[in-house]
């Protein structure tokens, strides 16, 4: 039986020191596992059973497979398989224009579209030196923040249900968050006519506008919402059960993070106090002051808890940024009317954004023509489940499904 | 009429023959009973979800179960090439069968059960607990590894919280100085229910007969053998069509069998207000099983060494305590307070 | 790109301007650039982006492997450099000092058939191990006709 764990009271933790950066001592510096571990090495070799999880498996989020070693039950190697979502986005982008490339980044993290939408976007204006206006900025950033609560309602009901099973608390857990979530795809279907693959930014601006009424609504939701957010938390945060499962267990060390690219909650977690939105604002985030929840924990919990701070945040920078929406037009450019409007300068640029799960990014060449010579997406996720070969060694079957849950990964995105 | 009577009074008498009768009808309803218990937590479960649950068939849906029954029934018979085809075939019959024999000694009428044994506590809970044998069976000769994991867990989990489902048991016995189940709820008569009489060792005892009974029955929040968000289906991962339905059935059963001994043995059985009778007996096992569903449906479960953790370190000690003060109240009190 | 990152990139490459998307680096040198890189505080690793660029009149088949890292935390800044290789030639691999950078040159492997030298798993990770071809290469046409089952 777990119980309070040290480091998640709320007494200032010894920090190190590691090239100009601040890190909890604890959790820092632990031991890594050699994903490259050779499997025949393993002693006593005969215990070794080799167990595939997934590609067909309830809680692997999608088409990961996962190739586990185990020990009885213990893992000590995890190899993880991706590819099985694989299209080919990266090579559709090259072949398209600025204009045609939009719906294609929806599809990529399909549970937040809209950040692979603004991540896409951003590269080719930063490419074509275009400002946005500012009314668009600021909608831009209201529905990276609705898309934020959206996407980390999912995240917690998925977590919830990896943990609880489709039959059992689990899934309570998993509708009502879907009843949250839909409130706040309402919204976006009432801007965007639209309620997964939204197609909602352009080059320079926004497609739409904002519907009359759509600010009393968005408010009205954010207060529903932010009531609601109280009875997860009484279903999980002191949950005896849950904190057995979560607390203590697939502890990341904040260096391993940082170097396997890993963002978001799973960085912020780990006690890095990183996040692009405040720290390289784009958008409209340079107008707010957004505060970064951070945890020294490093675990399961502390990922969980970090999410759960993040949607309140998110649902201030709504508050604020909602009722102070200014006039002037949606999009820099002139409407398009053909697919090559949009002329491309030659250069290079590289923009991220602060995706629900961490650093997205594009990286965009072009020389001149209307077509990108190679558009290259940075996945999250890619690095998030790249993290499971250090993760998984010494962790149980049931520990790898919850620690995979609490990466938050999706598919989609990983494999592009 | 009368020669009926006294056909019928003639077959009360030979004592085999009453067991037969008593024991067809006891199955027939309690199999029924499991089956609406299914429908019953589609129903509450989706409830408590936001859901509606089935409502298609029949007024709120209560056709659903029987139209699942059928569904089972055509359904392919399928049996993967690599199992071992004779165990994994004769497994699920087994389930059934095992779940069923319980009832045996389980009354639900003052009149007693089909088969009133002396040592009717130690049978009921010796025969639940062969459950093991099938399960375990199930996961080898699946010849899956989910399976084999499923098992390992299921078994470990089963053999552990045997312990403290007989200590806490044990503990009405004491109280009534007996392990006929009819007397220990005669024993339990004029508001003596052992759940609060006496204050204390009781409830106790009750809590852990109910947990260590969730645990048995493989139910959430102690559901690791099957959990299906690691396991796939645990030991019926393979299982499909009416042997998939067979273990199904057996765990509601399962589930209505223990409800049942814990209102036996902490909730005075058929005593009550007003008359007593089979109508009290169903309703505390009904409540009983309610709430086993309304727990399942609101946590989510623990890890594997956790709960056996939980068992060796927490039940099995309690329990003991548990044993040790009803044993020092009987000698203390001289006898039933 | 900040001030320090610039005056590494003149001191050890002996440049006099820094393009904003990045200078090019000997292969040899990269892994020491990216280590100084790393000793300076960049320790998220970003992106690596192979690009093909088939053989034209004026210059021959040639790769570009493009990486990114991060320095984390309140005014976070980037750190950009590019390699320049020819169509045979190869790129050692920085797995060692980012675990980050294990998959992405995997994938760079996959996708476009860039060759990273000592990588300890350098396997596909997108497509079947058996595919024919690498698809990012401009050579390969976006509508190849596949065996089914792919």
């Amino acid at each position: 039986m777990v119980d309070a764990h040290p480091s998640h009271e709320p007494v200032a933790p010894a920090l190190v020191e590691v090239s100009g950066l601040s890190l909890p001592a604890a959790i820092t510096h632990l031991p890594r596992p050699d994903p490259y571990l050779n499997v025949e090495d393993y002693e006593p070799e005969a215990d070794a059973m080799a167990l595939n999880m997934g590609p067909q498996h309830p809680s692997t989020h999608g088409v990961l497979r996962l190739k586990l070693f185990l020990d009885g039950e213990i893992c000590f190697k995890a190899v993880p398989y991706v590819g099985y979502l694989h299209r080919g986005v990266e090579k559709l982008l090259e072949n398209r224009t600025a204009i045609q490339s939009v719906p294609y980044v929806d599809k990529n993290d399909y549970v937040s579209p809209l950040t692979g939408e603004l991540a896409l976007v951003m590269a080719y204006e930063a490419l074509l030196d275009v400002e946005p206006p500012p009314r668009a900025q600021v909608l831009r950033t209201i529905l990276m923040e609705l898309q934020r609560i959206a996407s980390h309602h999912l995240w917690l009901g998925t977590f919830c249900l990896d943990m609880g099973g489709a039959l059992g608390g689990g899934s309570s857990v998993f509708l009502y968050n879907f009843r949250e979530r839909e409130l706040i795809l309402d919204l976006l279907e009432a801007l965007t006519g639209q309620r997964m693959h939204y197609n909602a930014l352009m080059v320079g601006g926004n497609r739409h506008d904002v519907p009359p009424g759509w600010e009393e609504k968005v408010l009205a939701t954010m207060d529903r919402v932010e009531d609601r957010l109280a009875e997860y938390e009484a279903m999980t945060v002191d949950n005896h059960i849950f904190r057995s499962r979560t607390v203590g267990v697939g502890v990341l060390d904040p260096l391993l993070a940082l170097e396997a690219g890993a963002g978001g909650a799973n960085l912020r977690a780990s006690g890095v106090d990183h996040d692009l939105r405040r720290d390289a604002p784009y958008a409209a985030y340079g107008q707010v002051d957004v505060r970064i929840p951070v945890e020294t924990a490093g675990d399961c919990y502390a990922r969980f808890l970090v999410r759960i701070a993040e949607m309140r945040e998110a649902i201030r920078i709504v508050r604020l940024l909602v009722s102070g929406i200014p006039e002037g037009p949606i999009g820099a450019l002139k409407p398009p009317r053909h697919v090559n409007a949009v002329k491309l300068p030659p250069g290079e640029v590289y923009v991220g954004i602060e995706s629900p799960r961490g650093e997205l990014g594009t990286y965009l060449i072009s020389d001149g023509s209307p077509i990108p010579v190679r558009v290259k997406i940075r996945p999250p996720s890619l690095h998030a489940v790249s993290l499971l070969p250090y993760l998984c060694v010494g962790a149980t079957v049931s520990d790898i499904v919850v620690i995979l849950g609490s990466l938050d990964p999706i598919l989609g995105e990983v494999d592009r | 009429m009368s020669r009926v009577l006294d056909a019928l009074r003639m077959i009360w008498e030979i004592g085999w023959l009453r067991g037969l009768v008593v024991g067809f009808v006891t199955l027939t309803v309690v199999m029924l009973i499991a089956a609406f218990t299914i429908w019953f937590e589609r129903k509450w479960s989706g409830r408590m979800q936001n859901r509606p649950g089935p409502t298609e068939r029949g007024y709120g849906g209560w056709l659903q179960i029987f139209a699942d029954f059928f569904k089972l029934l055509q359904k392919e018979n399928l049996t993967p090439t690599a199992t071992d085809r004779r165990l994994f075939d004769f497994v699920p019959p087994i389930v059934v069968f095992v779940v069923l024999s319980s009832l045996a000694v389980v009354p639900y009428v003052p009149q007693g059960p089909a088969a009133d044994a002396s040592v009717g506590v130690l049978l009921a809970l010796a025969i639940s607990s062969l459950m093991v044998f099938p399960v375990w069976a199930a996961g080898w000769s699946s010849n899956n590894k989910w399976a084999l994991l499923g098992a390992m867990r299921a078994v470990a989990q089963s053999i552990s919280y045997e312990i403290p489902l007989v200590l806490s048991a044990l503990v009405p016995v004491i109280l009534a100085g007996s392990f006929r189940l009819t007397e220990i709820v005669g024993a339990q008569a004029d508001w003596h229910w052992f759940a609060f009489w006496p204050p204390g060792p009781g409830l106790a005892a009750f809590v852990l007969f109910y947990l260590s009974s969730l645990a048995e029955a493989n139910r959430i929040p102690f559901d690791i053998p099957e959990a299906e968000s690691e396991l796939v289906a645990g030991a019926t991962t393979e299982y499909g069509g009416m042997k998939f339905g067979m273990f199904y059935l057996g765990e509601y059963v399962h589930t209505f069998v223990a409800s049942s001994l814990a209102a036996l043995l902490f909730f005075g059985g058929w005593e009550g207000p007003g008359p007593d009778g089979l109508h009290w007996m169903l309703a505390k096992a009904l409540i009983l099983t309610a709430s086993v569903i309304h727990v399942r449906w609101t946590l989510v479960r623990y890890r594997s060494d956790q709960l056996l953790r939980l068992c060796w370190t927490y039940f099995v000690p309690a329990a003991l305590v548990l044993v040790f003060a009803a044993g020092l109240w009987r000698i203390l009190a001289g006898g039933l307070a | 790109m900040p001030d320090d990152v610039l005056a590494l990139f003149r001191t050890r490459l002996g440049l006099e301007e820094v393009p904003p998307e990045g200078p090019f680096v000997p292969p040899e040198t990269l892994p020491d650039i990216v280590a100084a890189l790393k000793e300076m505080g960049f320790l998220l690793f970003l992106y690596c982006a192979a690009t093909h660029w088939p053989a034209t009149e004026n210059r021959p088949e040639a790769f570009t492997v493009a990486y990114g890292l991060r320095r984390p935390g309140p005014g976070s800044s980037t750190a950009r450099l590019r390699v320049r290789i020819p169509a045979d030639g190869s790129i050692p691999t920085l797995s060692g000092l980012f675990a980050g950078a294990d998959w992405q040159e995997r994938e760079q492997y996959d996708l476009v058939g860039i060759h990273f030298e000592g990588h300890p798993d350098l396997r596909r990770l997108m497509l079947p191990e058996d595919w024919e071809g690498h698809p990012l290469r401009k050579d390969y046409a976006i509508d190849t006709h596949h065996f089914p089952w792919r």
